[in-house]
């Protein structure tokens, strides 16, 4: 018979590196249509970073996320990036571009004042245009002033900067430092069926609330936290490398590895936590590791909660489940209900 | 001089700002009804401010329309196919590489082994993977040999005319045997345990003896894949000067550019790197893995080469997450609070250090979970073993050691008879709590994760 269980598990994961420098650099081009062209040497793995990238750099210009055109991952074209590891995109490369659109925007600024008879820090970047503070009907269209500055004041709107988290090593005996510029936190809670007559394990719900600073980009959190959690059921129930006795593998291969499909994802409801880091790109943090973390932790509280075993070895196949339960059943002598 | 016309000036008045220059003549915002219908509610994408925007992907389209190119969608013309052979054995010594039934197969261009590279030796921290192994393998999934050929299919079948000599040796497969002293060390001189960290807080001895339970547990992962859609997949190409364009589907590109420099025997200014969008790295992606292999067999045959790993290769030849053996003893008072934390951690690290410095960084950090413990001793451990590298992995260790404390929590709950809500909440970090390591947390927001789970989830009422 089926057995429903519930269970959570509550994390903490930080951005960037180990202590060890890990920066990015960005430039920034602001093109006289009014678009802006992005140069970074991260790499775009599949999780939408250049669009969030994009979308940070947009905000800075006051432009629309499609009006910027991003570059990437090419050493002869692009500057250097630590690249996409330990989820540090939004908040490392994403700090570095909102830094180098600041730089250009200071440009475009300088060329602005006089053009509407203003100081530059009297002005900002919004909804396409340069406009005065508190005065938003003098403006100009922001590809115009672009222009100005290239064609009369010869003054390109390039900005370029870098970016590197503030952290101190850590001592060699006790570990005390601060070995990361920031961390995320987050909680899933997960509900499954455990068949007691199997063993087998499926997952119906996961409640799953993460912190990520502002989400820079909501659709594309809720993207990563759903794949993360495809990637924490596989590891929770289903995928394991075997190795025979001499140390070959010997399930080098999908049909005997077993990752989870379509048809082994639960009903997940995402819930993106308020929250907002000083030290982030416009308050981001970052994502996109974290939505692993708590999901097989979550989803082995739950097993146990439903029939009452604790498996302490990933990953909890059928078997494995099965037998804690005969185990569990054979130290309690079994009971045959009256009538 | 010529202005551009936008949306906004449509049919809106002027309005003269007198006092600066010559582009005097500046729009004032236009009134609503004069935009076009479709600028009123404008695509996500093209909406401003930009931040928070549910934005379409910049890419979203050329995936939708199946127009994404990747590696292996690569053809650049005269190009050749690498193929690599792997060892198949875990542990040996290499007697001997015979390599000329191959080459001298109809459509072999080329044959290299590791005695062709000039630096025979890479990774993120220490150097201790060659590019092809040529005296040791240190598991099954070694390179010994590549191959250029015609097709795909002569590359692959010219791999079983390549002859190795071994020398076999007895795998260590087992971490906790390796990081046993007497177990001779598998890199020798270095010894098998290649990574150390300890975190210390307060005095953990003396706080389990204030407790009034004490709790034990332990805890132990397996390897996994990251499985990519796309598995590695590189083209090279020379230019007359002298210079190698690497197209490939590495994340760290800037780092590639050093490591294929470095084994080339070139300076970094004579390699370009170009990464096409990647179709999944999790981590795997991190490193060099056959780009100075297929750069070697291109400078060798002056052609174009392309090297794509089969499923089987991105199992059994890239990174894997690291196993993990935790052990977790913890102290508590009756009502639950934690007094003292003590954890070990065993991590495989499998034939090559990768990044393991890092993972076991981050796992010992990260260990004792998202919880004010003022008494903490924890202690982590890195061991070679035979079997396929473990490196970085979504997670650096984190999903592993929170599946040992978040057990270990539902079982001090159970124990105590306390809500596996109400236990977490008593524990957890708050604006200003003091991290593992001493740092001051900011933007802590544990507690909020918590109850803002529970309530959609409907472990505790709504309003509550």
């Amino acid at each position: 018979m089926k057995r429903r269980g519930r269970g959570m598990a509550c994390m903490w994961y930080p951005i960037g590196f180990t202590v060890s420098a890990n920066p990015s650099a960005a430039v920034v081009k602001v093109n006289e249509d009014g678009t802006a062209t992005l140069l970074t040497g991260t790499v775009e793995t599949g999780q939408g970073s250049l669009t969030v990238l994009a979308q940070i750099t947009a905000q800075e210009l006051g432009i629309a996320t499609d009006d910027v055109h991003v570059v990437s991952a090419d050493t002869d074209a692009t500057p250097m990036d630590t690249g996409p590891i330990a989820s540090r995109t939004t908040y490392v490369t994403g700090n570095a571009a909102r830094l180098a659109a600041e730089k250009a925007k200071e440009i475009l600024f300088e060329v602005a004042a006089p053009m509407l008879g203003v100081k530059p820090n009297q002005l900002e970047a919004r909804d396409h245009k340069i406009l005065v503070k508190g005065y938003p009907q003098r403006n100009v269209h922001i590809g115009d002033v672009a222009n100005h500055a290239r064609v009369v004041m010869g003054q390109p709107p390039i900005g370029s900067a870098s970016f590197n988290p503030a952290t101190v090593a850590l001592d060699p005996e006790t570990g005390q430092g601060k070995p990361f510029g920031t961390y995320v936190y987050a909680t899933q809670i997960a509900e499954v069926d455990v068949d007691d007559e199997t063993g087998e394990v499926e997952v119906i719900r996961v409640v799953a609330s993460h912190d990520c600073g502002t989400a820079i980009n909501p659709m594309l959190v809720e993207a990563q936290i759903e794949g993360g959690i495809a990637m924490g059921i596989g590891f929770a129930l289903q995928e394991e490398i075997l190795f025979d006795n001499a140390g070959r593998q010997i399930n080098p291969n999908l049909t005997n590895y077993i990752v989870p499909t379509a048809l082994d994802m639960p009903e997940i409801e995402v819930d993106i936590v308020d929250s907002h880091d000083p030290t982030g790109p416009f308050g981001a943090k970052g994502v996109g590791e974290p939505t692993l973390v708590p999901t097989a932790a979550a989803i082995l509280n739950a097993i146990h909660n439903a029939v009452g075993v604790r498996i302490t070895s990933l990953p909890a196949t059928a078997e494995k489940v099965l037998a804690a339960i005969n185990a569990k059943r054979g130290q309690q002598p079994k009971r045959i209900a009256a009538g | 001089m010529e202005k551009k016309t936008t949306v906004a000036e449509k049919g809106a008045p002027l309005e003269t700002v007198p006092e600066a220059g010559s582009m005097l003549r500046l729009p004032a915002s236009a009134p609503l009804a004069t935009r076009p219908i479709g600028v009123l509610v404008p695509e996500a994408g093209h909406q401003t401010p930009a931040v928070g925007q549910r934005a379409p992907r910049l890419d979203g389209r050329l995936h939708g329309l199946g127009q994404t190119k990747y590696i292996d969608d690569f053809y650049l013309p005269g190009m050749l196919y690498a193929k690599i052979k792997r060892a198949g054995i875990a542990s040996a010594r290499i007697i001997s590489i015979d390599t000329k039934e191959a080459e001298a197969m109809p459509g072999v261009v080329a044959v290299v082994t590791g005695r062709d590279v000039p630096c025979n030796s890479f990774g993120p921290s220490l150097k201790d993977q060659p590019v092809l192994a040529d005296t040791r393998v240190f598991h099954a999934g070694d390179g010994v040999a590549a191959v250029a050929a015609v097709t795909e299919q002569i590359a692959t079948e010219a791999l079983d005319k390549i002859t190795v000599e071994y020398e076999p040796l007895t795998p260590v497969l087992d971490p906790l045997e390796s990081l046993k002293l007497e177990t001779p060390g598998l890199h020798a001189p270095n010894p098998n345990i290649y990574g150390h960290k300890v975190i210390k807080k307060g005095d953990v001895e003396k706080a389990f003896a204030e407790s009034d339970h004490i709790f034990e547990g332990s805890y132990r992962t397996q390897m996994v894949e990251h499985v990519p859609l796309e598995p590695h997949a590189t083209v090279a190409t020379w230019d007359p000067n002298g210079r190698v364009t690497i197209y490939a589907t590495l994340g760290r590109i800037t780092l590639g550019r050093a490591d294929v420099a470095r084994t080339l025997g070139i300076p970094t200014s004579r390699v370009r790197i170009v990464a096409t969008t990647v179709g999944g790295n999790f981590g795997g992606k991190n490193e060099i893995t056959t780009e100075p292999v297929v750069a070697l067999l291109s400078k060798k045959t002056g052609r174009p080469v392309k090297c794509t790993f089969t499923r089987a290769e991105e199992f059994a030849s890239s990174t894997t997450r690291h196993p993990l053996i935790m052990d977790y003893k913890t102290g508590v008072t009756k009502d639950g609070r934690i007094l003292a934390r003590k954890i070990r951690l065993v991590l495989d690290g499998g034939a090559y250090c990768s990044w393991s410095e890092t993972t076991l960084s981050k796992a010992c950090i990260l260990s004792a979970g998202p919880y004010n413990i003022e008494n903490l001793y924890a202690e982590a451990f890195v061991v070679y073993t035979n079997k396929t590298m473990t490196g970085a992995m979504r997670g650096f260790g984190a999903p592993q050691v929170c599946f040992a404390y978040e057990s270990h929590m539902d079982e001090i709950a159970a124990a105590l008879n306390i809500d596996p809500l109400e236990i977490r909440l008593l524990n957890v970090f708050e604006e200003g709590s003091l991290s593992p390591t001493g740092q001051t947390l900011h933007s802590v927001v544990v507690k909020e994760s918590l109850l803002r789970a529970a309530r959609r989830f409907g472990w505790i009422e709504a309003q509550s």
